[in-house]
Parts: C-alpha cells; sequence; structure tokens
C-alpha cells in the first residue's frame, strides 16, 4: 500500500492544501507509505525563504520541512510547473526531486488523492 | 515569589503567549504536572523548541514526537516507553505544554 | 499621481481562468493589483505588458518568497492599497 498526494493548489489560499499535508503526516506516523508531488501553482510551496510574518500565518517551507523526519518517503515537483514559476533545486526546499513525467508517477501508486 | 507567577494558560494549561516562556515557568508548569525537570526531560524540552523554530509547528501526534525525537537523538531516546517515563499522560502533550509550545494537533 | 483608467484587483493564481480573463482584459492604462494567490504571477512571464503598471501586495509577495521576482513589480502595503483604489476611476475585482 503505497499512497501519493498531490497538491496541485497554490499556497496559503486555502486551508486545503494544510490538510493533504496533515494527512500525508498521519499516514507517515502508521509508517504507510506516503510521497507528495506538487504539480502547477502548488509547486510554490516548495519555494525558499517564505516569510510569513506579514500573513499571519505559519510558514509552510518550514512545516514542510518537517516531511522528511516524519518520514514521508520523497517530495516531487513537476518540471515543467517549476520551469514556468522559476524554480529550480536552488531555490527550493532541500530533499524535492523533480519529476519530468509527473503523469507517470500518479501510476506508480496504489492510491492517488489530490488535494483539495 | 510574585514575580514569579506563572504565566496565564488555557484550559488544557498550554501558555496563551508563548512568549512569556522560560524555564523557570517550563519547572512551574510541570511541577504542576508533578514533574521535576532534570537533565533527560531538559533535553527533550530542548530539542522540542529547536523543532518548533524550524517547523513552526507541534510534532502533531504521540508518534510523530516519537519519530522527531529518534531521528534528532537517537533511538535511546526517540522510544515510547522513554518519553512515557519522563513526560507522563500523552508524552507529546505533557512535553509540549511543559517546553511552551502549542497544543499538538492530533492529540486528543 | 497619475490617475488608473481601470484598476484590476486579482487574488486569483495564474492557474485558475479568472486570472487568465483578467490579463485579457487589460488595458493601456490600466493598473494590475495582485494580492493572495495572484502574487505567483510575478514569478512567470504572465505579466510583462509595459502598458501595464503591476502593483503586488509587500506582505502576500513576502510570505511566498518571491521578493527576488519583484523588480519589475511595484510593492505596496495596506494603505497604499487604499490609495490606488481611490486613483482608480474604475475598479474590477476579479
Amino acid at each position: 500500500m503505497s499512497t501519493l498526494i498531490v497538491i496541485d493548489q497554490p499556497p496559503y489560499g486555502t486551508w486545503a492544501g494544510r490538510e493533504a499535508l496533515d494527512m500525508a503526516f498521519s499516514l507517515a506516523a502508521f509508517d504507510q507509505s506516503v510521497s507528495l508531488l506538487f504539480t502547477g501553482a502548488g509547486v510554490n510551496w516548495l519555494r525558499k525563504s517564505q516569510k510569513t510574518d506579514g500573513i499571519e500565518q505559519k510558514s509552510i517551507e518550514k512545516n514542510l520541512s518537517a516531511a522528511p523526519i516524519f518520514g514521508v518517503k520523497a517530495m516531487f515537483a513537476e518540471a515543467s510547473a517549476c520551469a514556468r514559476y522559476g524554480l529550480t533545486i536552488e531555490n527550493m526546499l532541500a530533499g524535492v526531486a523533480i519529476a519530468e513525467n509527473s503523469s507517470n508517477l500518479l501510476h506508480q501508486y496504489s492510491h492517488t488523492a489530490f488535494s483539495g | 515569589m510574585a514575580d514569579l507567577e506563572t504565566p496565564a494558560r488555557n484550559n488544557e494549561g498550554f501558555l496563551e503567549n508563548a512568549h512569556e516562556w522560560t524555564p523557570e515557568v517550563a519547572s512551574m508548569i510541570a511541577e504542576a504536572d508533578q514533574i521535576s525537570l532534570g537533565e533527560k526531560h531538559w533535553e527533550i524540552i530542548e530539542f522540542l523548541r529547536i523543532f518548533y523554530s524550524k517547523h513552526e509547528m507541534s510534532p502533531p501526534s504521540n508518534r510523530l514526537f516519537v519519530k522527531a525525537v529518534k531521528e534528532a537523538l537517537g533511538e535511546d531516546r526517540g522510544n515510547s516507553i522513554y518519553l512515557m517515563q519522563l513526560f507522563p499522560g500523552t508524552p507529546a502533550k505533557t512535553a509540549c505544554r511543559i517546553a511552551g509550545l502549542p497544543r499538538p494537533t492530533n492529540c486528543l | 499621481m497619475k490617475p488608473i483608467a481601470t484598476l484590476h484587483i486579482l487574488n486569483k493564481a495564474p492557474e485558475h481562468s479568472r486570472s487568465v480573463e483578467c490579463m485579457r482584459s487589460l488595458r493601456a492604462g490600466d493598473a494590475l493589483l495582485l494580492t493572495e494567490s495572484a502574487v505567483l504571477a510575478i514569478a512567470t512571464t504572465d505579466v510583462h505588458d509595459p502598458n501595464t503598471t503591476v502593483y503586488a501586495l509587500k506582505a502576500d509577495v513576502l510570505a511566498r518568497g518571491l521578493d527576488d521576482c519583484a523588480s519589475e513589480t511595484h510593492l505596496v502595503d495596506f494603505p497604499a492599497m487604499v490609495d490606488l483604489t481611490a486613483q482608480a476611476q474604475n475598479i474590477i475585482s476579479w
């Protein structure tokens, strides 16, 4: 049993994405294999140096950086979305792999769920 | 001592204002739980405060608390029996309360 | 400050259909004010029309780590945002 959670919504816009993250952490807590795929505007979750004091929300970047510690298997970012938003390995969170063909990924998990 | 009064806490004993936390406050919160803080407790408290500054969240559940401690401090400390002995009840909840962190979101 | 014909206030991410619609509706002399998820547009090539002045809410830009992308964008705070709305003859909230 392996799960892929797909985040295609931008950060901070709605609570749906944070709920997806909670779900990923909960699966990891019970040692279920879970990975995250960021596509579309969702890749912006991964950008470094988010400074959230002005919007009174917790930093998604910092929350997300706990994923490997909690046992989330992998984090993927769709290559074309990264290119569109000027994201590279250098300005993204550590530990993210760029997925050239994300639609292939969707078929490799026993359960794939889109957030939001 | 009037200047060592415990700052305001919510109905579950978590600090209303995280900025009011000091090591002395931690000791007072622990005492109210009949815990006398020793070196082993402080190691975990310090770990939790660093964890919060890096990730802006408390470990959301007991299991993830144990995992995070194991990742940072090894298996000797990152196991539920060890943490249960130090922080009775729900260890994540008890430890976060003493460390001045917000309540873990998934601890009932 | 020069008057703004129409101020377009957009809070939708570039992927949103309404964002696409908004970009298509921009005319010379208009200004675009990006807030919330819409500020992500400054990381893309979507908003580089020389005829339109682009403003973005600073708090939302900083939250998303986009300060490095903001060289062609005027960052505004809340009071400046209110001033912009006062300068505009018309406002469209997308």
